[in-house]
């Protein structure tokens, strides 16, 4: 039977047919804590004194009076808003990187919840956790509060006429005034910003990306006479080939490729064919382990075989092919593949490498994958960053030729590979702006900061793709007397004009025009505003003819006594413009299940090769030191460290995590590339640093949980792979009567060949849910709150594992271990089906978590609210705003755990009794389903015969977790199929 | 919607009638739309009266003759869209009546006709006559409810009965091993046990007690009496805490919401003008009333005043008590978690809500006539997450 393993200890154990030891866990003794951690724990008679101290102080508690109350009504109150019913209003979140359609759910207004958008066809009601995060932003308090002149406090008058006559005076002196901002996907500030141009015409837009894209546009330029980035379409696709792209995790455009893509792999009511995914890439992303084969490469690998699948390809067609030198990597049978799959298939790259992009572009050509898969009509209108000016404009402010730069949506100071000579440069600059919303490296180097509006506070436009415009509107006042930075500039070129007034004119002006529907501008406006998206009627250009451009490829360094260094964006953290954000701080970082920090992942061999273990430390370059992570999948001679780390002016939760690693990227033809570098590698002896990696808690006890098969073997027979499940059925007995259920029994399914392992879910249950953040030395005693997690399993060789992801929450039961053991009924079975959590009940036995064979029991150990301890965002009046009205937060001493989200059970129940209706399926459902980008979570009526999730129930693909002790779980998971060819 | 529903289901229920008493037919319609048309108007009979002269907006008697049905849709739906559309009636009314707006009502064309021939056929004499009859049996129901009801006063104290007891207690063990008074040691230990046992008594009823605030009657930022507004003017609750039949919460009035009347009633009958003088102060500086909550839930409990009120058909006074009799709110039950199962046990559920059809077992058992009512804890009224979450 196929073994497997979650971490390297269980890898070796496996290899060396090693019975599974049960490590002592921290969480439920101190035998297993070092000495620093048992630092401040309790003696026994500390204990009997703390026991007198609260039985006192809870005798004099309770003779104190009941604090009053106050109920305080609206001095007006708004016909929209009825205290305790939510509204929902569509909204776009747009951070400089990831566009998504949104629903913000706002109670007595203000937002506490991003949901996905349905009507977008662009995102489909998906989010990704960053946009679920994005909301804590709101109520970061580490944001400016007001403008500041050199970081000290001033008003918006005279900030507004400081600048004002500076920027005019400069004008006037002929000097450059420069606006960097990050990529502009609004088309109405694109217009403003032509009106900023026009006042003060000596003025340059540069637009600067952190991760840069630029070699498709170069590419594409070359090739298709027009410097776009296509748009993807993987639901055309039958075959998707990905070079070190991560598409599903962090490039381009991932809620939109996820939709696309696991819809292509369902697998449900009797589909046959699923798409298939081949990777090549150097890291382990989630990608690649979605992908059927994949196959570890270098970085600088990569043009060589790309250039050689040219080859055959272009050889199986009898057309030219270039003179190379030979592949690293077998690439004929994919070239056959690819080949079978004309016009159905797709070859990515996510390097930023003009040459390795022409190559794409030409094989993508050939394949006939032009206006089927990839569309260049309708193209993308993200990550428009342009590497060549940028370099550029450093030259020009290092000579003095710049007197203004206004920084709006980027982060060079941070983020720039040479970011020493960018703030050289900054020096000569006479006028320096952010319009940055909390405090950040470049904010603090500038003159003035213009502090913006936070999305959710903005009015604005969105065009994604081209024709494809979306809306953004406030959802709660500004907070803090901040500014939008389009009513900034509207106000420094002297109009009285507001953005929103702007905003609706350059539609009126513009837009209403490319539409049919909508007779006059008002109705037309409404809807938009109300829908959150609006697809043009405009006939776009679609005339693009391919040009031959010349493949070539210049051989990288090599130094065998060094290792290439690999770039790579964390799912969570991304390129580091959300680093203040706790909640993604602490996702579990879908591979390797870290948290609060960046590391150098080396792979197996060299571990073995330097005896690294995790934690231990390793020196690169003989300059800096970096924690070590061994991370199976790796390409051997590779090490791969996540960029967004080593912040200092981020705020308190993100300041100085990890190291910032962005000055290793490397600048190749004026692109800023990922990878490159090369560095060496020394062992400290003697030194580690501890990981906060959430990888073995949660052990199953080397039971399998996973199932899989081939689509080859799931076509022969549907329930390959899942035999015991019949077994197990067989088998089964219990002592106790089986429950009876009158009205409703809610069970959920989770379809393993969707589930990317993203982590939208985590933090989507942690916002609805008020799960509390504990920080990294919590994490590390397996403490973790998340109601939902990610266990992440491999397979096969540590090479080049297979892997899994498996979400896990409370699996409500029928027969549930930790129902039977509690002495104070805290946790009983509800007539629904639902295994409940009375917290107000709970004296903190733990005794249910001791039982329950899922781990999926949470116990507050500390009082998470009201702490300075755990001073994240439910330690300060504005960080509470976040806080979901109809969830409790749960206090110290109590377990908590998944509910099914019995507050929207509930919410749904009463709207169907309101309007005297039946329920009907699918109208509840949980936060983790809601937003789910792979469309991977059903949840349902298991009573209902129809219901979509007794369908699936009675799918040959469904099973339980641990089906064999007989739990009767509520919840259930289906096979994963993948679709491997040999 | 949901009034076509009920007044479907009442035909349904009249259905055996309709078969048998064909005669009736008619009247037993006109009857349910009269019903449905009075309780239509109490909301407007807060500032409307039919043939009882002008209160803060026009008599309504005859009201269908002086203007055509289609334009009184129009503005009973929505006056001041009319008015700010220029519509001159509405206009001139709007001015004779001191600019007062009549706020939007949220009512289907149907609705409103049902309304309009409600008041069409409104008999003042019989309403009179009726209000003469019930007048002297609402006093004595006041005189009856008040004592037996607001049981403030039998509301036992213990403080007194716990320091004599303790003192008790004293008093043995000084005698016990100082004065010696009693040889017999046995008496001591009498004392002392008893003692013990009525002290611990009386601990675990007033920590039964804590946190609970039954007869809670704080003072509030303005004198505002429910007896005034609900008992004698015969407002409707839902017209200030509208929100009850939608929301967990039943909602506190907007300031703006008491100036539809206030902006004439300037002068109480009680607190002449100081009370209601704090009214036009909350809106002058732009500050809200701070009012005191009376009725408080700890955190971990989640109630709904939509699914007791709309969906359960409960009314107002069954769980705050004779709130028209109040000058000032006082807290009547004791919102322990015992008191609310006690009910869910006992109360039968509105089992016709077409929500319900998913307890197919439930209704078998009706049908076949097993089971002749389905209390709440039939349908999950005990599951602690009903209101723990």
């Amino acid at each position: 039977m196929k073994k497997y393993w979650q971490s390297l200890e269980d890898y070796q154990r496996i290899k060396t047919n090693q019975e599974y030891v049960e490590k002592p866990e921290p969480e439920f003794s101190i035998e297993g804590m070092s000495e620093e951690e048992k630092k401040g724990k309790a003696t026994r008679r500390d204990f009997l004194k703390m026991l007198g101290f609260t039985v006192g102080g809870a005798v004099i508690a309770a003779s104190c009076e009941t604090p009053v109350r106050k109920a305080i009504p609206f001095l007006n109150q708004p016909e929209e808003i009825t205290p305790g019913v939510a509204n929902y209003y569509a909204s776009t979140f747009y951070d400089g990187n990831d566009y998504c359609s949104i629903l913000v759910k706002t109670r007595e207004g203000r937002p506490i919840k991003i949901e996905g958008n349905d009507l977008s066809t662009i995102s489909k009601g998906g989010t990704s956790a960053r946009v679920q995060a994005s909301i804590l932003n709101l109520y970061d308090n580490a944001r400016f509060k007001t403008p500041q002149k050199d970081n000290q406090e001033i008003d918006w008058g005279t900030l507004d006429s400081e600048v004002s006559s500076q920027l005019k005076f400069i004008s006037e002196q002929g000097k450059e005034i420069v606006l960097l901002t990050g990529t502009i996907i609004s088309p109405s500030t694109r217009k403003l910003i032509e009106d900023f141009k026009l006042i003060y015409p000596g003025t340059k837009w540069i637009t600067y990306d952190a991760i840069s894209y630029h070699a498709i546009r170069l590419a594409h330029q070359k090739q298709f006479g027009a410097a776009i980035i296509p748009s993807y379409d993987f639901s055309k696709a039958k075959l998707v080939v990905g070079f070190n792209a991560d598409f599903l995790g962090t490039w381009l455009s991932p809620v939109e490729f996820t939709k696309q893509y696991s819809a292509a792999r369902k697998l449900l009511n009797g589909e046959t064919s699923m798409l298939r995914h081949i990777q090549y890439e150097t890291t382990m992303t989630i990608t690649g382990g979605m992908a059927d084969n994949r196959t570890p490469i270098k970085a600088s690998d990569e043009k060589v075989t790309l250039l050689n699948l040219y080859n055959e390809i272009a050889g199986l067609l009898g057309q030219t092919q270039f003179t190379i030198s030979k592949p690293v990597v077998e690439v004929h049978k994919l070239a056959v593949e690819l080949l079978e799959n004309k016009g159905e298939s797709m070859v990515l790259c996510g390097s930023n490498d003009e040459e390795s992009q022409l190559i794409v572009n030409a094989i993508n050509y050939l394949l006939g994958n032009y206006g089927k898969t990839i569309d260049l009509v309708h193209n993308v209108q993200l990550k428009q960053g342009n590497d060549i000016e940028v370099a550029a404009l450093i030259e020009r402010m290092n000579t003095g030729n710049v007197g203004v730069i206004i920084h709006y949506n980027t982060n060079p100071v941070y983020n720039y590979p040479n970011s020493q000579k960018y703030v050289d440069g900054l020096t000569k600059v006479d006028l320096k702006i952010s319009f940055a919303e909390s405090p950040d490296e470049t904010s603090t180097v500038c003159d003035y900061v213009a502090p913006d509006h936070n999305y959710l506070e903005s009015w604005n436009d969105a065009e994604p793709k081209l024709g494809f415009y979306s809306m953004m509107q406030p959802s709660i006042r500004n907070i803090f007397e901040t500014r939008q930075a389009q009513d900034s500039l509207l106000k420094w070129i002297g109009s009285d004009q507001s953005y929103q007034d702007y905003l609706e004119k350059y539609w009126e002006a513009d837009l209403f025009a490319k539409q049919s529907k909508f007779g006059t501008f008002k109705a037309f406006w409404n809807q938009s505003v109300h829908d959150g998206v609006f697809i043009s009627e405009e006939k776009l250009n679609s005339n693009f003819a391919y040009q031959e451009a010349e493949l070539k490829i210049t051989e990288p360094d090599k130094d065998n006594a060094k290792y290439e260094l690999f770039l790579y964006e964390k799912a969570g953290i991304g390129s580091g413009n959300f680093a203040n954000n706790p909640w993604l701080q602490e996702l579990p970082d879908p591979i390797n299940m870290s948290t609060w920090d960046n590391y150098l992942c080396v792979s197996t061999l060299l571990a073995e090769e330097f005896g690294f273990k995790t934690e231990d430390v390793a020196l690169i370059n003989g300059n800096f030191e970096m924690p070590v992570l061994v991370q199976p999948g790796l390409e051997k001679n590779s090490v791969a460290i996540a960029v967004g780390y080593g912040r200092t002016t981020a705020g308190k939760v993100g300041d100085h995590l990890g190291t910032n690693i962005y000055p290793y990227m490397t600048i190749t033809n004026g692109l800023k590339k990922l990878s490159g570098s090369l560095v060496s590698i020394e062992k400290v002896d003697g030194k580690t640093y501890p990981l906060a990696l959430t990888q073995s808690h949660h052990t199953m006890e080397g039971r399998s949980l996973v199932r899989e098969t081939t689509l080859e073997k799931y076509l022969k027979d549907p329930a390959s792979g899942n035999e015991r499940h019949a077994e197990d059925a067989k088998k089964n007995t219990t002592l106790y009567s089986k429950p009876e259920f009158t009205g409703f029994h809610w069970g959920m399914a989770i379809n393993q060949n969707s589930c990317i392992g993203c982590g939208n879910c985590v933090i989507s249950c942690q916002a609805e849910n008020n799960v509390a953040v504990i920080g990294k030395q919590e994490v590390r005693n397996r403490r973790i709150m998340h109601w939902i997690r990610i266990d992440r399993y491999y397979s096969e060789e540590a090479e080049n594992p297979e892997v899994y992801h498996q979400p896990v929450m409370c699996q409500h039961c029928d027969n549930a271990p930790c129902e039977n053991v509690c002495p104070v009924a805290a946790t009983p079975h509800s007539s629904e089906g639902l295994n409940q959590m009375a917290y107000n009940r709970c004296i903190g036995t733990r005794y249910c978590m001791n039982n329950c064979p899922y781990r999926v029991r949470r116990f507050n150990w500390f009082e998470y609210a009201n702490n300075k301890d755990f001073d994240y965002n439910m330690n300060n009046d504005v960080g509470k705003l976040v806080l979901n009205p109809d969830v409790v937060v749960r206090s110290r001493g109590v377990v908590e755990k998944c509910s099914l989200c019995v507050q929207r059970i509930q919410e749904k129940k009463l709207l169907a009794k309101r309007e005297n209706r039946q329920l009907m399926d699918g109208e509840i459902k949980t936060a983790c389903q809601a937003s789910c980008p792979a469309d991977a979570i059903t949840f349902g009526n298991l009573l209902d015969p129809n219901s979509a999730i007794s369908k699936i129930n009675e799918d040959p693909r469904n099973y339980h977790l641990l089906e064999e002790v007989h739990t009767l779980p509520s919840v259930s998971y289906m096979t994963k199929i993948r679709n491997k060819k040999s | 919607m949901c009034t076509y529903h009920k007044i479907k289901m009442k035909l349904i229920k009249h259905f055996v009638f309709l078969t048998t008493l064909l005669l009736f037919t008619t009247m037993t319609i006109t009857k349910i739309q009269a019903q449905e048309g009075k309780d239509l108007f109490t909301v407007c009979a807060a500032c409307h009266t039919i043939g009882g002269g002008k209160l803060i907006g026009p008599d309504l008697k005859g009201v269908n003759d002086r203007q055509d049905e289609a334009w009184l849709i129009k503005f009973i739906q929505n006056s001041q869209a009319l008015v700010q559309a220029g519509d001159e009636i509405a206009v001139k009314l709007f001015a004779e009546n001191n600019n007062i707006p009549m706020p939007p009502n949220n009512l289907t064309d149907d609705q409103v006709r049902t309304l309009l021939k409600y008041i069409e056929e409104f008999d003042a004499t019989k309403v009179v006559a009726s209000t003469v009859q019930e007048k002297p049996a609402e006093t004595v129901s006041e005189n009856i409810i008040e004592p037996s009801y607001l049981r403030k006063a039998d509301a036992r104290k213990y403080g007194t009965t716990f320091i004599i007891v303790l003192i008790l207690i004293m008093l043995a063990l000084a005698d016990l091993f100082v004065t010696r008074f009693i040889k017999a040691k046995f008496v001591h230990l009498i004392v002392i046990l008893i003692a013990i046992f009525i002290m611990g008594e009386i601990i675990v009823i007033e920590a039964q007690g804590i946190g609970r605030q039954q007869y809670y009657e704080p003072e509030q930022p303005i004198a505002f009496s429910h007896k005034i507004h609900a008992g004698q003017n015969k407002i409707d609750c839902l017209y200030c805490h509208s929100t009850a039949t939608k929301s967990m919460h039943a909602g506190i009035p907007s300031t703006q919401l008491c100036m539809n009347c206030h902006t004439v009633v300037k002068s109480g009958k009680i607190t002449g003008t100081e009370e209601i003088a704090k009214i036009y102060k909350s809106l002058e500086t732009q500050t809200p009333i701070e009012w005191i909550k009376v009725h408080n839930v700890p955190d971990h409990v989640f109630f709904s005043h939509a699914q007791h009120v709309e969906v359960g058909k409960i009314s107002c006074n069954e769980c705050h008590g004779p709130v028209e009799t109040m000058d000032r709110m006082m807290q009547v039950s004791d919102l322990s978690m015992g008191w609310c199962i006690d009910c869910h046990r006992t109360r039968e559920v509105q089992f016709t809500n077409n929500f319900y059809k998913d307890y197919k077992k439930l209704h078998e058992e009706i049908n076949s006539g097993k089971r002749s009512r389905v209390t709440v804890d039939l349908v999950g009224g005990e599951d602690c997450q009903k209101c723990h979450y």
